[in-house]
């Protein structure tokens, strides 16, 4: 069965150029002008994904995701030229799944569109449920018993180190621990000058679980206070 | 030699030391004059030789006179007893004498000090003194003589007190001329310092000059009317000629605590004078001076000509003012007549006016500040929507120009040189959107339309985490010196402000350093600041001024073909503004260096 992506874009050019890579990444796409039109094609196609542009006439992006959220559980991916942290977390607060600002890489684009397809499709829609052995946070799962990760359902290998690390601020997911707690806690020894060591790691982790490691969505750094999980 | 003795004479102590010797010299001086003063003494001694040329034998003649006519007047036919001298009166008819048979060539022969009063006129047979100018009435004659031995005893007695008298007034000038060098010395040195030439001034010579004046004045006048007071205790009513010891340490300390007090007022005012602000410093010329301004500005409407509301103000108050004052005068023309009820009526006419029009002006004044906050509230809005909208604007097309780039670059059947042409259009593509993202960056940051998310952060940690984060850029980790403190620095900033800061001062530092040179990056806790230093070596000849480098788009000719947008360290200064720090650069030859510093965090 082909994947249904909606394209929302006032732009024609753009919406154009989306329907292109995507097409050539072998999904079927559907294309709006408008966010009326975004939520007639919704109602009309079995879609999986959308790709929401926010500043367009008639109904803007995050108007639509507010009315999309009333009925589907779909990723929304809102793509915007606004780059402003607020207006990241206003999107997300509306219900989108992900925050792209323009212009884009095409490349990261369809990479996370992929992810946010594969977790949707095969792992079903979960919120961050938290059993006893398994944590969940966007679309990373770690299980605690078989210490195994998976990233968007994809199995991704960790070495036993990195694995504590991941284990520990997943755990605590959204607070902010010091290079030193991390330290403490993972190699339980006292630490002194460890914020390289554990850096070093970090970036490892980034590199396995984030699709833009110079945009991490999940393991970020807190400038001058620590790392930390998003809460997702 | 010369500077030596400069400086000794300009020295605080030798100053301190002859400022207590004046005051005790002037103390020594009022004790010598209080002596003489008190005790009643004559002090004519001093300055005539011999008794019988003096004033005091002068007054004693008179005496003799005035009592021999009056006793004769009176017609006490008792004698005076007085063994110092002969006498006798006639009126023509009577006689009264004390040594009979007598005649005028007998007085003569008896005493070489023979005074005669004669048909009006005085006469004396000594060598003097015609300065008497009594009136006896016309028939009165009168002859006295003074006795010799009588007379030789006066005169040793005066030459007495004259040797006295010289002494004393010997010790009193020694003490004041003493006291005058010294405060001439005084005046000269004060307000000077060894070595330094300008004038140095204390606290107390900010007081008005008043004030220093009366600590000047005050004293001599307190020191006089102690001397006065007492003069008239000894002499009237204690009527004793001798003082008690006690009494002089008494006027010895009064008059040294004086004399200084005193001291100190004169060279306040010498210091003064030396400034050229002793007219100045009058309370009474600041007073005249003030309201002469007052006065002037009342009627001076210059300031207020340029605007037509302000105008109308100033002139209703001239108005006003002008016109109460012609009421005023009026009132007082008219007071003892019915019509002095004119002028306040008037009054109250004028203060109606002045109030209705004022106010009225008050108004427009109010709605044109109102109107110019509007337009400037709406040119800022507008300012912000513009950088919004210009921003949108270039990023629509960007993301259909790499969007499509892409898309090329994924055709399978280019040509070679496509390819290469491909291949520039990504990089150019990818420069432009840096150089968008960092102008729209930079302006947001600029207009101070800005979200802030202000915390405590780790300074140390910050660079440190910054450093890490940016390793894989970096070449040459070795090329990196740093000396970090063992505790954190706690500042409050943006940790994403920040980080965007220092990133863009080390990407510049690594671009434009030198092969081979050294960074250096110094995080440190001083004078409650936290401070970030980087330094390097730049690899070209910086020809640009520390102004210019933080002027948009300003770099060296060289730097212009490097990528990047030439907006890092004009980022980095206005994130460091805006999230409370102060960011500093210093060119010293091929050196360059940041300064970033940031208040710590009160704990």
């Amino acid at each position: 069965m082909d994947t249904k992506i909606l394209v929302v874009d006032d732009d024609r050019e753009i919406a154009n150029a989306l329907d292109k890579l995507l097409t050539m990444e072998g999904y079927e796409v559907v294309k709006a002008y408008n966010g009326l039109e975004a939520l007639d094609a919704l109602v009309q196609n079995d879609i999986q994904l959308i790709l929401l542009d926010v500043m367009m006439p008639k109904l803007d992006g995050l108007s639509t995701t507010l009315k999309i959220r009333e009925q589907k559980n779909i990723p929304i991916i809102i793509l915007s030229a606004k780059s402003e942290d607020s207006d990241k977390i206003l999107g997300l607060s509306m219900g989108a799944d992900d925050y792209v600002t323009k212009p884009f890489n095409p490349d990261e684009l369809i990479a996370r569109v992929k992810s946010h397809l594969r977790r949707y499709i095969t792992l079903g829609d979960v919120g961050n449920i938290t059993q006893n052995a398994q944590i969940t946070v966007g679309g990373l799962k770690l299980n605690k018993e078989s210490k195994q990760l998976l990233v968007d359902g994809v199995p991704t290998r960790l070495t036993p180190t990195e694995y504590k690390i991941l284990d520990f601020l997943l755990t605590n997911a959204g607070m902010v621990f010091s290079a030193e707690h991390i330290y403490e806690k993972v190699w339980e020894e006292p630490a002194y000058r460890v914020e390289n060591t554990v850096m070093v790691h970090i970036r490892r982790i980034r590199e396995k679980i984030e699709i833009n490691p110079k945009e991490p969505k999940y393991l970020k750094v807190v400038w001058g206070i620590g790392y930390k999980i998003e809460k997702l | 030699m010369g500077t030596k003795l400069k400086n000794f004479s300009r020295n605080t102590i030798t100053k301190f030391v002859a400022y207590l010797i004046v005051a005790i010299m002037i103390s020594m001086a009022v004790i010598q004059l209080v002596q003489v003063d008190w005790e009643g003494n004559n002090i004519e001694p001093l300055f005539v030789e011999t008794y019988e040329e003096s004033n005091t034998f002068t007054y004693e003649v008179e005496r003799s006179f005035r009592e021999i006519y009056s006793n004769f007047k009176n017609n006490e036919e008792t004698l005076i007893e007085n063994e110092n001298q002969i006498y006798y009166i006639t009126d023509g008819k009577e006689i009264i004498t004390n040594r009979e048979g007598f005649n005028r060539e007998d007085f003569i022969n008896y005493s070489n000090y023979f005074y005669e009063y004669d048909q009006g006129r005085f006469k004396s047979n000594s060598r003097v003194n015609e300065k008497s100018t009594f009136w006896f009435g016309k028939d009165t004659t009168i002859y006295i003589a003074f006795k010799d031995g009588y007379m030789k005893e006066k005169q040793e007695d005066w030459n007495d007190a004259n040797y006295i008298l010289r002494d004393q007034a010997i010790e009193f000038s020694i003490y004041m001329v003493i006291a005058i060098i010294l405060t001439i010395y005084l005046i000269i040195v004060t307000g000077k310092k060894p070595n330094k030439e300008e004038l140095q001034t204390t606290w107390i010579d900010q007081l008005y000059s008043e004030i220093l004046l009366a600590l000047f004045i005050l004293p001599i006048i307190a020191i006089f009317i102690y001397v006065v007071d007492n003069y008239y205790y000894y002499t009237h009513i204690l009527r004793t000629p001798s003082i008690q010891k006690s009494d002089l340490y008494l006027v010895g300390i009064v008059t040294t605590i004086c004399a200084l007090l005193s001291e100190i007022g004169l060279l306040a005012l010498i210091r003064k004078i030396k400034e050229g602000k002793f007219i100045k410093d009058f309370l009474l010329y600041t007073i005249c001076w003030n309201t002469k301004d007052f006065v002037k500005s009342l009627f001076d409407g210059r300031r207020y000509a340029k605007y037509p509301l302000t105008k109308n103000l100033h002139q209703r108050q001239l108005a006003f003012i002008v016109g109460s004052g012609i009421f005023v005068l009026l009132t007082v023309m008219l007071i003892y007549t019915p019509l002095v009820i004119l002028p306040p009526l008037l009054e109250l006419v004028l203060i109606y006016w002045y109030v209705k029009y004022n106010n009225k002006t008050y108004d427009e004044i109010n709605k044109g500040i109102n109107e110019s906050l509007e337009e400037q509230m709406k040119l800022e809005r507008m300012k912000i929507e513009l950088i919004t909208n210009v921003s949108h604007d270039l990023k629509t097309p960007l993301t259909s120009i790499i969007s499509y780039v892409d898309l090329l670059s994924k055709e399978t059947d280019l040509s070679d040189a496509a390819k290469d042409y491909v291949k520039i259009l990504d990089e150019k593509s990818e420069r432009l959107k840096n150089i968008v993202s960092d102008l729209f960056d930079l302006a947001k940051s600029n207009s101070g339309d800005i979200n802030l998310n202000l915390e405590t952060i780790d300074m140390r940690m910050l660079v440190e985490q910054t450093l890490l984060d940016m390793a894989d850029s970096i070449e040459d980790l070795g090329q990196i010196k740093m000396k970090f403190p063992d505790t954190p620095i706690e500042i409050v900033s943006d940790g994403n402000k920040l980080y965007r800061v220092i990133q863009n001062v080390l990407d510049n530092a690594f671009k434009y350093s030198l092969k081979g040179t050294r960074i250096f990056i110094e995080v440190e806790e001083k004078n409650g600041m936290g401070i970030v230093v980087i330094k390097n070596t730049s690899s070209y000849e910086i020809d640009f001024t520390v102004d210019e480098i933080l002027q948009r788009f300003n770099r060296g000719d060289k730097a212009r073909t490097a990528d990047g947008s030439g907006l890092g360290l004009s980022i980095a200064e206005s994130f460091t503004h805006v999230s409370g720090g102060i960011f500093k650069v210093d060119i010293d030859g091929d050196m360059f260096k940041v300064v970033i510093s940031f208040p710590l965090a009160r704990k």
